[in-house]
């Protein structure tokens, strides 16, 4: 453990870490709708699962290259967007990972209650 | 669009170091994600890609490709086999370079030379090229997924158990009783004058240093022997005896040195007696060679001691 890092530091560290492996679930979630670079970031920072650019944006083009995610270019607006959608690969892996929180969720629930 | 903005810039920094297939579409993303991010928090394009980070980071993530030159899952074989080549060739190599040396028919000097020679030529020559190796395994995956195959660790590449301290207590007190003997041997040879030549005796080393260095030489070889055997009594390593353990060392090794340094380490009526009319005299080579083995002996015993330390606290 880092030396002089305070119990609220220690937790912010750790629940970095916990937060982390729910990033590619969050997106597989939120990418129902069709949604660029930018606008994903700022969804999933308000919902809570804050990351950062540098990150996301490189996880996109792999989960796109693991066939999870579809994109396509809009040149609609003022500047060109890559648009990202989950494919139906990409669906089929998120009901699983869905399947795979809620047991976490109730292994933890359980694990953590109350001793009577 | 401008080619020397610093979007421009820091976007072709990143694309450079990805495969060219996705080069534009990456290029293309990334302009849109930094002008995106500018324009929705009133940030200046300096701010946002302060916050993107180095260049050469994103461009690894963005490539999949290992941000350390070899990573953890290749690192204990890295390991293992450089201390092989280290500890157990290596050696090998260097006593065969100055073994032919002699064979040749050049001196101990030129001996000693050619094996640091060796030593340094070939260690260098060792760390680079298996350094290389695991680096491109370490970016290849059909090479890396070969290798990882093959490199499984059993509990059968566990090296043997430290020396029982009865054992490593036994080379203490080896150690203990050759300096033992080398002092009784440079008191002997200066109160005895053992060699003669024509019914003369004299000493073998020079009789001046009795009156100078050969007290720094005596007192250092009584500390270490003083302390080796503190340590055979106590059956440990401790940090302080350790320390008094270099003191003594390195009161003994720098007198020595010096001393072989000016050359004032034999008598010089000995040395006049031996080279009378045969035209030798000692080459300079063996001094320096003989420095650095005194030197390499002083510090190997000296680590050897701080690293017994940290083994028995354990």
């Amino acid at each position: 453990m880092v030396l002089g890092m305070s119990p609220e530091e220690l937790i912010r560290a750790q629940a970095q870490e916990l937060r982390r492996g729910t990033v590619v679930l969050a997106c597989l979630a939120l990418l129902e709708e069709p949604q660029y670079g930018y606008a994903l970031l700022e969804t999933l920072n308000d919902a809570g699962v804050s990351v950062d650019g540098n990150t996301l944006y490189p996880l996109l083009r792999r989960l796109e290259k693991q066939e999870l995610l579809t994109s396509e270019w809009n040149t609609d607006e003022s500047r060109p967007r890559k648009f990202y959608r989950v494919s139906p690969e990409g669906s089929r892996v998120r009901a699983g990972l869905v399947g795979e929180w809620h047991d976490l969720v109730a292994s933890i629930s359980r694990l953590t209650e109350e001793k009577p | 669009m401008n080619a020397n903005t610093l979007t421009e810039r820091y976007v072709h920094e990143v694309v450079r170091r990805i495969p060219t297939d996705q080069r534009d579409d990456v290029a293309e993303e990334l302009r849109a994600v930094i002008a995106d991010t500018a324009e929705a928090r009133g940030a200046s394009e300096h701010e946002v890609l302060t916050e993107m980070g180095d260049p050469i980071r994103l461009a690894a993530r963005y490539a999949d490709r290992p941000l350390a030159l070899i990573g953890p899952g290749l690192y204990p074989a890295y390991a293992r086999t450089l201390k092989v080549l280290l500890a157990g060739v290596l050696p090998v190599v260097v006593a065969v370079s100055m073994a032919v040396e002699v064979l040749d028919g050049g001196g101990v000097g030129s001996a000693i030379g050619s094996g640091i020679g060796a030593l340094l030529a070939v260690g260098a020559q060792m760390i680079a090229w298996l350094t290389a190796v695991f680096a491109v395994v370490e970016r290849s995956r059909s090479l890396d997924r070969l290798f990882r195959g093959t490199e499984g660790w059993t509990p059968d590449d566990l090296p043997d158990a430290p020396q029982t301290e009865k054992a490593a207590g036994a080379g203490t007190l080896a150690s203990a009783a050759f300096s033992t003997l080398l002092l009784a041997l440079i008191v002997w040879q200066h109160v005895a004058e053992p060699y003669r030549t024509d019914g003369d005796h004299m000493p073998v080393l020079d009789p001046a240093l009795w009156s100078g260095w050969i007290w720094p030489i005596l007192a250092g070889l009584a500390g270490t022997v003083l302390c080796e055997l503190v340590r055979v009594a106590v059956r440990r390593w401790t940090v302080p005896l350790a320390a008094a353990y270099a003191a003594a060392e390195a009161l003994f090794a720098a007198s020595l040195i010096w001393v072989l340094h000016k050359q004032a380490f034999f008598n010089p009526d000995f040395l006049a007696t031996v080279n009378d009319g045969k035209g030798w005299t000692v080459p300079d080579e063996l001094y320096t060679g003989t420095i650095l083995v005194v030197l390499a002996v002083g510090v190997t015993e000296v680590i050897g001691c701080f690293r017994e330390t940290r083994k028995t606290r354990g």
